[in-house]
């Protein structure tokens, strides 16, 4: 069956790929693109592993058509440390927060923690929690991403928003 | 899990998706914003060889209100009809059934139509939309029709939509003054999850602020499809608005409601959850129609 040529644009950076219809984001994300932060767990939508951004909302790459990103604005987790030494503050404070154990779930709840930061720059505790009602984590028992998230928030938030 | 094989197309217009729908009747999908359907082709639960995108087709991701008439389009996201103002205005059970609906992720991609079209019983959407009185409004070869949303669903996973058709609207009159919305979801979890009990509620007072002019009760997961409660909207009507009468609604609900034993729950205490959720929805329906 034909390949149809699609044009990502991913972090900024702008791909051609050919792909086959029933190939999904993610798949190309990490099959054609070697961008391989981006994980799949579930495949089902259920777990968030696979979270990207798309055109500023967070979606499930995995339910997502390769061929219905055409021409969109991706954001992985790829796209957000400006460098080795530069990492973003939401990174930053997974670290420091010890927020990481396995690291599986850890670039889906980033980006989903991107998409409600972006959209609510000061979230209550509750407001973190349902941002990552879509992400699971088998390892932390959330408690230590809540806090990262709420620190990033902070230092994130312009002079005289939240705490 | 990888998907089966799919040719994919793309129209650019209502009509043309309606001629690629028509050139493969029987072996072709619509799709929207694929969490269910996707989910569905995964599971190997189905396999059409022809996915129909609307994601080209113009227009189908717009609301407006003309005439005493809202128009939905059903391309729109459950993200967007939650933060919508003119939903929240015009047909406020619908943004707070979107709200609630699965994880951020899927509200990005999941459509109103898609929530339609797929006839689960305990729909987020298709639960508030009974509520509000919507229509839905399918394109065919052989033109349009309208099918009022009660006789649109058939059975879990049924609707009268004929495999050539595409919802391309939900229309519903315009709220009268004075109208408020209350939608209440009963899950074994806060998210994620799909409904055990689900209740949308819309109500509108007479000038006087008191007496409830009309009223409409929706229940979801107690039934093949969603149902409405006309029995709650016939105690309620020509009465004041308030605790007692809205817990008369809630035992009459409970009555309309014809739940089933399953591993979720019992039909007895769903039964119960429906004379509680729909006390609560009326509550809340009251408050916004106070303008509170
Ligand atoms: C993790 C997860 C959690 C979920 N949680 C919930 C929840 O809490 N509540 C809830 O109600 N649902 C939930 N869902 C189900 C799903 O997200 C919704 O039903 C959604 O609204 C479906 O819309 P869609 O655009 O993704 O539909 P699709 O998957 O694109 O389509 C669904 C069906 O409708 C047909 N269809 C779609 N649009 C049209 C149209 N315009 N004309 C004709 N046919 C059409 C398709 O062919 C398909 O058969 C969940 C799904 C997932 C994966
Ligand atoms: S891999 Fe996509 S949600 Fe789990
Ligand atoms: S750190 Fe292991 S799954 Fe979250």
């Amino acid at each position: 069956m034909a390949k149809e040529i699609i044009e990502l644009i991913v972090n900024g950076d702008r791909y051609e790929v050919a792909v086959e219809p029933w190939r999904t984001l993610a798949e190309v994300l990490r099959e054609d693109l070697n961008l391989t932060g981006t994980k799949i767990g579930c495949n089902q939508g259920d777990c968030g592993a696979c979270t990207v951004l798309m055109e500023g909302r967070s979606v499930s790459s995995c339910l997502t058509l390769a061929a219905e990103a055409h021409q969109r604005e991706i954001v992985t987790i790829e796209g957000l440390a400006q460098g080795p030494e530069d990492l973003h503050p939401l990174q930053e404070a997974f670290v420091e927060h010890g927020a990481v154990q396995c690291g599986y779930c850890t670039p889906g709840m980033i980006l989903s923690a991107k998409h409600l930061l972006d959209h609510n720059p000061t979230p209550s505790e509750q407001e973190i929690r349902q941002g990552l009602s879509g992400n699971l984590c088998r390892c932390t028992g959330y408690s230590k991403i809540v806090e990262a998230i709420g620190a990033a928030a902070a230092k994130m938030a312009p002079a005289g928003e939240g705490e | 899990m990888l998907l089966p094989r799919f040719e994919y197309h793309q129209p650019a217009s209502l009509d043309e998706a309606v001629e690629v729908l028509g050139q493969y009747a029987g072996e072709a999908a619509v799709l929207a914003g694929g969490t269910d359907l996707l989910v569905n082709m995964k599971h190997q639960a189905m396999a059409p060889s022809h996915l129909v995108s609307l994601a080209g087709v113009e227009g189908l991701d717009q609301a407006s209100a003309d005439g005493g008439r809202v128009t939905v389009g059903p391309l729109m996201s459950a993200a967007v009809l939650a933060q919508s103002e003119f939903i929240a205005a015009n047909a406020g059970a619908l943004a707070l059934g979107a709200a609630v609906l699965g994880s951020p992720q899927v509200r990005t991609r999941a459509t109103v139509g898609g929530n339609v079209c797929n006839a689960r019983p305990a729909a987020d959407m298709s639960v508030p939309l009974l509520a509000l009185g919507a229509r839905a409004v399918l394109t065919g070869p052989d033109g349009q029709r309208q099918v009022d949303l009660e006789e649109f669903f058939v059975g879990p996973g049924q609707t009268v939509r004929a495999p050539g058709e595409l919802l391309s609207a939900l229309e519903m009159d315009a709220p009268a003054p004075g109208t408020g919305w209350g939608y209440q979801k009963l899950g074994l979890r806060k998210a994620l999850e799909i409904s055990l009990v689900n209740v949308a509620a819309a109500l509108s007072l007479e000038d006087d602020g008191k007496t409830i002019k009309a009223a409409r009760v929706a229940l979801g997961a107690v039934a093949p499809t969603p149902i409405l409660a006309p029995g709650a909207a016939e105690v309620l009507v020509g009465q004041a608005a308030g605790g007692d009468v809205f817990k008369a609604a809630g035992q009459k609900a409970a009555a309309d409601a014809k739940p089933i034993d399953d591993h979720r729950g019992s039909a007895w205490y769903r039964r119960e959850m429906v004379a509680v959720l729909t006390a609560r929805a009326l509550n809340q329906a009251w408050a916004r129609a106070q303008g509170q």
